[in-house]
């Protein structure tokens, strides 16, 4: 029983890491219906910014934290106006090729600038974590799911009782209603892009003092976000919350108790049991809509 | 004086040829002995490149000082080899296609030696390379010569330190599935039965891990009292450090060279404290490691690491053995190599074997609070 909780703990909070990242792949699906295959990137991008601040410029913690997604923010805005807005009249394919030559781009221009050493970036606290009976709980861990709840229940505010959020939402339904309306279906895309690359360097920032800082790390991340939002639905906001924390549970426990070098490959083969026998997810209704 | 036709013209042939008269007289007597080098300049391994040609650059500096080889000046002469096997290939191409060049110093990155292996059998002059796949120098292929014990090599030394030494004879066996650390769990689960020690959980992880701790439970309900690893990548390394502290295991832990690098030493920090690695470089192993590790640190300001230790090593034992040969003719340098024998250098003493292999043993080192002390050497006769 021990065992199951200590399992059980790792694999929510790794899974939580996994449904921040999907959460970004999400939202620029829903407005602009393409993959955004560098926002693995996002998240390394702001660890390293992050190691700038804190570490090599030896900065308070949290204003570096505050300077790191503000930079995400800087990016967001600069991603779209050189990645998407150029494609935009575009298929979608275009698109998806452009986001793949941005993160290549992004994790070279990473690598040059910074070399190829992985770093250490410290953590929120002091303490590395709590031993709660048979169970020890990583307290950085802790704050992510912390971290992950809050969120879940600020894009709930967000996209249902804001006026912005709304406007985001019509502008994902149907950009040529939501034109004709009068909302500017340019600056809802642009917004979206901005959460996504913050959200996306929240996660990172998140997850860096447990994974540390490397090149690799966006990708790896992204790559087990990507199958917790086609498992949880592509274009649901829940279905990503839900998909990460399956993921995460199901790996962790995949590799306790059948095979450890194999973990990666139980995310993957219940990727692709979706595929076969529910390709629309367990919330996503909307993907057929859109098709 | 007047000038006359036949004085201006022989005066002109004179002054035409001069050059080429000087300059053939001096490539025979006096001129240099040129030795190539391929080493990372730029891609991932930019920074280790650094170190190893300021290794190779010190061995040169020093023998040139007491007055060179064969009454010549030592020329390195280096090409990026971009940290990748075509990048390699194509730096080897181009030194091999200077004529003067007598050896060669090749990869620490068993991939790119593996790469450039055709190309220097077709040469037929003497390399120098520090990967450790036991392979490279089973290949037939009479040029290669490794300036690093071979990965055969450390299996064995963290098996004997571990039963002999710590006296622990139930092993948690930790490896990556790829190629390195499925070779090196081969290596140490085979070296353990013939000392009387069980494995209690042989356990493979896939590289780029998040998270260890299912690896971590599955060591505890074990019961290992010592762990060996194999780890590739130092943050595999420093999460499953972290976590297996975090979870309560404090069982003695032998690990490959990763685990004393220094990124591994700064990912993982205080984790990695008490444990100990096998080390190919260790600065406090032997008279001639330590004068070594002054020299690299009065000429670059920063401790050394095996990085810059096996190119320092190639060229002072190549130096030797073209000295020895008396002559820069590869067949004879080879022989020379092959008979080195009690060469102390900074990696270790030096008995080349019918393969190829200097090194025979590896020096076991113990992290104590950050610091790498060097505990012994463990040496092989076969």
């Amino acid at each position: 029983m021990d065992l199951v909780l200590q399992l059980l703990f790792t694999g929510i909070g790794i899974g939580a890491v996994y449904a921040l990242v999907a959460l970004g792949f999400v939202l620029i699906f829903r407005a602009t219906n393409v993959v955004n295959f560098a926002q693995g990137e996002f998240s390394m991008v702001a660890a390293y910014l992050m190691v700038v601040c804190a570490v090599d410029l030896e900065l308070p913690y949290w204003l570096s934290f505050i300077i790191a997604l503000a930079g995400m923010a800087v990016i967001g805005a600069i991603f779209n106006l050189g990645v998407y807005y150029p494609l935009r009249h575009r298929t979608y394919l275009p698109v998806i090729i452009a986001t793949i030559g941005a993160s290549i781009l992004m994790a070279n221009g990473v690598l040059a600038l910074y070399g190829p050493q992985p770093q250490v970036l410290p953590g929120w606290f002091e303490t590395p974590g709590i031993q709660l009976g048979p169970v020890y709980l990583d307290s950085q861990y802790l704050l992510i799911i912390v971290v992950t709840i809050a969120l879940v229940i600020f894009n709930y505010w967000f996209f249902e009782h804001t006026m912005i959020g709304k406007k985001l939402q019509a502008t994902s339904q149907d950009k040529e209603m939501a034109s004709l309306l009068g909302i500017s279906v340019s600056t809802m895309i642009m917004v979206t892009f901005i959460y996504s690359a913050v959200l996306g360097g929240l996660a990172g920032l998140l997850v860096a003092p447990i994974l540390f800082v490397s090149i690799q790390m966006g990708s790896t991340i992204a790559l087990k976000a990507f199958a917790a939002t086609i498992i949880g639905g592509f274009g649901d906001v829940t279905g990503a919350i839900i998909g990460g924390l399956a993921l995460g549970i199901i790996e962790t426990f995949g590799a306790a108790y059948i095979s450890v070098p194999y973990k990666d490959g139980f995310a993957f083969l219940v990727l692709v049991l979706f595929l076969v026998f529910r390709p629309q997810g367990i919330f996503g209704e909307r993907v057929a809509e859109k098709a | 004086m007047t000038l006359t036709r036949r004085g201006f013209t022989a005066g002109l042939a004179a002054g035409l040829t001069a050059p080429y008269i000087i300059g053939s007289a001096r490539a025979q007597g006096g001129g240099t002995i040129k030795i190539g080098m391929c080493a990372p300049i730029t891609g991932p391994a930019a920074e280790a490149g650094k170190y190893a040609t300021g290794g190779a650059k010190l061995a040169v500096e020093a023998i040139n000082k007491a007055g060179g080889i064969l009454g010549k000046q030592i020329e390195l002469i280096i090409e990026d080899d971009q940290t990748t096997n075509p990048g390699i290939v194509l730096a080897f191409s181009k030194l091999a296609a200077n004529p003067e060049i007598v050896g060669f110093l090749g990869s620490i990155r068993s991939t790119q030696v593996h790469a450039m292996a055709p190309d220097v059998m077709k040469l037929g002059k003497p390399v120098m390379f520090g990967g450790t796949d036991p392979n490279l120098t089973k290949l037939g292929n009479p040029w290669l010569f490794r300036f690093r014990p071979n990965d055969s090599y450390s299996g064995r030394v963290i098996a004997e330190y571990g039963v002999k030494n710590l006296d622990k004879k139930k092993w948690a066996v930790l490896h990556s599935t790829d190629a390195f650390g499925t070779a090196g769990g081969k290596a140490l689960t085979e070296a353990l039965g013939p000392l009387g020690a069980t494995v209690a959980l042989d356990q493979g992880y896939a590289n780029q891990s998040q998270d260890f701790t299912p690896v971590v439970l599955a060591i505890k309900q074990s019961g290992a009292d010592i762990l060996g690893s194999y780890f590739t990548f130092e943050n595999d390394l420093g999460i499953f450090a972290r976590q297996l502290r975090q979870l309560g295991v404090n069982i003695p832990w032998v690990g490959s060279p990763s685990i004393v690098n220094v990124t591994a030493l700064k990912l993982a920090g205080p984790a990695l404290y008490g444990t100990y690695g096998v080390a190919d470089y260790a600065e406090d192993s032997s008279e001639a490691s330590k004068a070594f590790g002054k020299a690299y640190r009065d000429a670059y300001k920063v401790a050394p690491d095996n990085q810059s230790s096996w190119p320092y090593d190639a060229i002072n034992v190549l130096a030797t053995a073209i000295k020895n040969a008396g002559s820069t003719d590869p067949q004879k340098i080879r022989e020379a190599i092959l008979t080195v024998k009690k060469y102390p250098g900074a990696e270790g003493e030096y008995n080349f074997d019918k393969n190829g292999d200097g090194l025979h043993g590896y020096n076991i080192v113990k992290n104590e609070k950050g610091n790498i002390v060097f505990d012994k050497h463990i040496e092989f006769d076969n």
